[in-house]
């Protein structure tokens, strides 16, 4: 009989799956004090009137004009995640379970504000629906013609883009890309933007440098960057398919409030602390965060479906 | 690893699905229907409900039940209409779609459907067939009875047919993040406008606070699109607010038709875009800001457990006496 052998691990775990983060990346980053209550006001005066202004000679002051403040307020929350570790687990394996399950919970962490970010984006911004696609359904499916209709409604609200453009250079087919707003969809939909006209799929840009791994295509004035989990509502289409929101913005248009000293806290309670007998440990991570749309007028996007 | 109540209470049935909040995660979930445990009927009714994390699946339970017109009790798993552990901010309910006989073009509208939905509920339309310009809208109902309930933020007298068939799901109240946008549905021609949305508002937005349209040019009021206004009065009543936007000179506002081919932009939003706050430095007094509704947050409250109504079901028939117990695993 030959003797037992030992189970043996490879050197290396496996990859955790991890879906792309996508919708923090365009977001103000702003911080709150401590002490001063949970709720983080923003401010923005708007424009004075450009109307009228001429002095007629008569020595008479031209009427004041009351400026106008913007406030826009957002909630601190705070958010958490745990792990229980039986100490017969750290015990008898091998792969640093302590290790691996804080890297879990950072990367929990970083997953739930990525989705926190998306809901904003889906509960608390206008969508239009597409109508330019092919499919039939309402909305269609995406196409230039919307594209071009959100480019429209951000530069008619004098929105800025975020990124810059990516100059042409001697390389076969490649095409330069304009400075460019920011859009956001789900991978579902990605047979789709290949379709769109004009679309320079990431590999025709004429520079890799910089570009983030989320980052598919350029349509037009923008810059799709997809993820699995980006928003999307089922049967919600006139046939009952599912139908994709996908936020498109400018600078400024939404932030991310991070609680000073509290944006990402992991902590570790011993075992003779959770257990009576000292058998369990636990890991935690918790994080706080406040959301909000800065500005309407910079962030538009599109209701669509997939084209088949 | 024994278990722990982390929370318990009691409510008496309306005959709708209940959503019980939970301050954490839970492992177990126990119903006991009181008022059931008390009678008998010629058909037996669900007595006590369990649900196990991760073991009972979306929607079922393991049941209770009595046996016709006896006490004797049988344990089944019920394959509908039991938990549903809702751990992530929903839209849509877990509740099945709903057919639509027919959508009123009148003023407000009415929709026929063999109705299970509470006074108040929202719910999203589709599939609208007769008044496609509002599948995928949400709307708010009011005059519930069994075979349907009034559209209040639907004025469809001015549409060119009724709807004659469709489907309804109810969704959450609250999107996953509030204040949230919502769909407008009539702007009038007036020195300060006055805008119907097919929810009340009074429930998202407070005086003071400004909105952003968003007005596709199939509606015709492109003029107001891209306008921020300041909400100056808000009606429960009518589903309706005014905003201080001179809308006198401005292009009627009007649905597009109902077209199977999607050649109209749709929808016709408002989304919150701050406020407009004034301080009074003689009295001190700020007004025009509301700290509980306005400031950005999250609409709905995870994890919570959702329990379906019915004879079968954790929620009881309308006047049972339900008691709930939602347990967790000690560590």
């Amino acid at each position: 009989m030959a003797p037992e052998l030992p189970l043996q691990f490879s050197e290396d775990l496996l990859s955790t799956p991890q879906f792309n983060l996508i919708h923090s990346f365009g977001a103000d980053l702003h911080y709150a004090e401590a002490h001063i209550g949970k709720t983080t006001r923003m401010s923005r005066y708007e424009r004075l009137s450009t109307d009228g202004g001429q002095l007629d000679g008569s020595g008479i002051d031209p009427a004041p004009e009351v400026v106008v403040r913007s406030d826009i307020d957002a909630t601190m929350e705070i958010f958490a995640k745990t792990v229980v570790i039986n100490e017969q687990v750290t015990l008898y394996e091998n792969d640093k379970v302590l290790t691996k399950f804080t890297t879990l919970l950072g990367q929990w962490l970083r997953e739930k504000e990525d989705l926190l970010m998306r809901d904003l984006l889906a509960s608390s911004v206008s969508y239009i629906n597409a109508t330019g696609g092919t499919n039939g359904d309402q909305p269609t499916n995406i196409s230039r013609n919307d594209v071009n209709n959100i480019e429209r409604i951000l530069l008619g609200n004098d929105a800025r883009t975020m990124l810059e453009s990516v100059d042409a250079m001697d390389k076969f087919n490649t095409a330069p890309t304009r400075d460019a707003f920011i859009a956001l969809a789900h991978t579902d939909i990605t047979p789709d933007l290949q379709n769109v006209s004009g679309v320079i799929l990431k590999n025709a840009y004429p520079s890799q440098e910089g570009l983030r791994p989320e980052e598919y295509c350029s349509v037009s004035r923008f810059r799709f960057f997809v993820s699995s989990k980006a928003a999307k509502i089922p049967g919600a289409s006139l046939n009952g398919s599912t139908v994709y929101t996908v936020p498109m913005y400018g600078l400024e248009a939404f932030a991310k409030v991070e609680q000073n000293n509290y944006s990402a806290i992991l902590g570790y309670r011993p075992p003779y602390v959770v257990s009576s007998v000292a058998q369990n440990s636990q890991l935690y991570a918790k994080f706080a965060i406040a959301r909000e749309i800065t500005n309407q007028n910079w962030i538009s996007g599109l209701n669509v479906t997939t084209g088949s | 690893m024994p278990f722990t109540i982390v929370t318990q209470g009691n409510f008496t049935s309306a005959g709708v699905g209940v959503k019980v909040p939970l301050p954490s995660s839970a492992d177990y979930f126990k119903v006991t229907n009181l008022t059931q445990l008390a009678t008998t009927n010629a058909t037996g009714r669900g007595v006590m409900f369990e649900w196990y994390k991760n073991l009972v699946a979306a929607d079922n339970a393991i049941e209770w039940k009595k046996t016709n017109s006896t006490d004797a009790l049988n344990m089944v798993l019920a394959s509908s209409g039991g938990f549903t552990y809702v751990t992530s901010a929903p839209v849509v309910e877990a509740q099945a779609a709903n057919a639509i006989t027919a959508i009123t073009a009148a003023s407000p509208a009415v929709v026929t459907q063999t109705n299970t939905y509470s006074e108040g509920d929202i719910v999203r339309l589709y599939s609208t067939t007769g008044m496609l310009q509002i599948g995928g809208m949400d709307f708010q109902i009011s005059s519930v009875s069994g075979s349907g309930y009034t559209l209040t933020g639907l004025r469809a007298s001015g549409f060119a047919a009724p709807g004659t068939a469709g489907f309804t799901r109810r969704i959450s109240k609250n999107a996953a993040v509030d204040p949230e946008f919502l769909y407008v549905t009539e702007i009038t021609k007036a020195t300060s406008a006055v805008v119907r949305t097919s929810v009340d508002p009074t429930a998202y937005y407070v005086v003071g606070m400004k909105l952003h349209f968003s007005v596709p040019s199939s509606f015709g009021m492109t003029e107001i699109n891209g306008l921020t206004g300041t909400i100056t009065a808000v009606s429960a009543a009518n589903y309706t607010m005014t905003v201080d936007i001179d809308s006198t000179a401005f292009t009627t506002f009007a649905f597009p038709a109902s077209s199977s081919s999607p050649t109209a932009r749709l929808f016709a939003t408002v989304a919150p875009a701050g406020a407009k706050t004034s301080y009074d430095p003689t009295t001190g007094v700020q007004t025009g800001y509301n700290f509980t509704l306005q400031p950005f947050h999250s609409g709905n409250f995870v994890p919570y457990m959702f329990l379906a109504a019915g004879a079968q079901s954790p929620a009881g028939s309308t006047g049972d006496v339900i008691v709930w117990q939602a347990f967790k695993m000690e560590n």
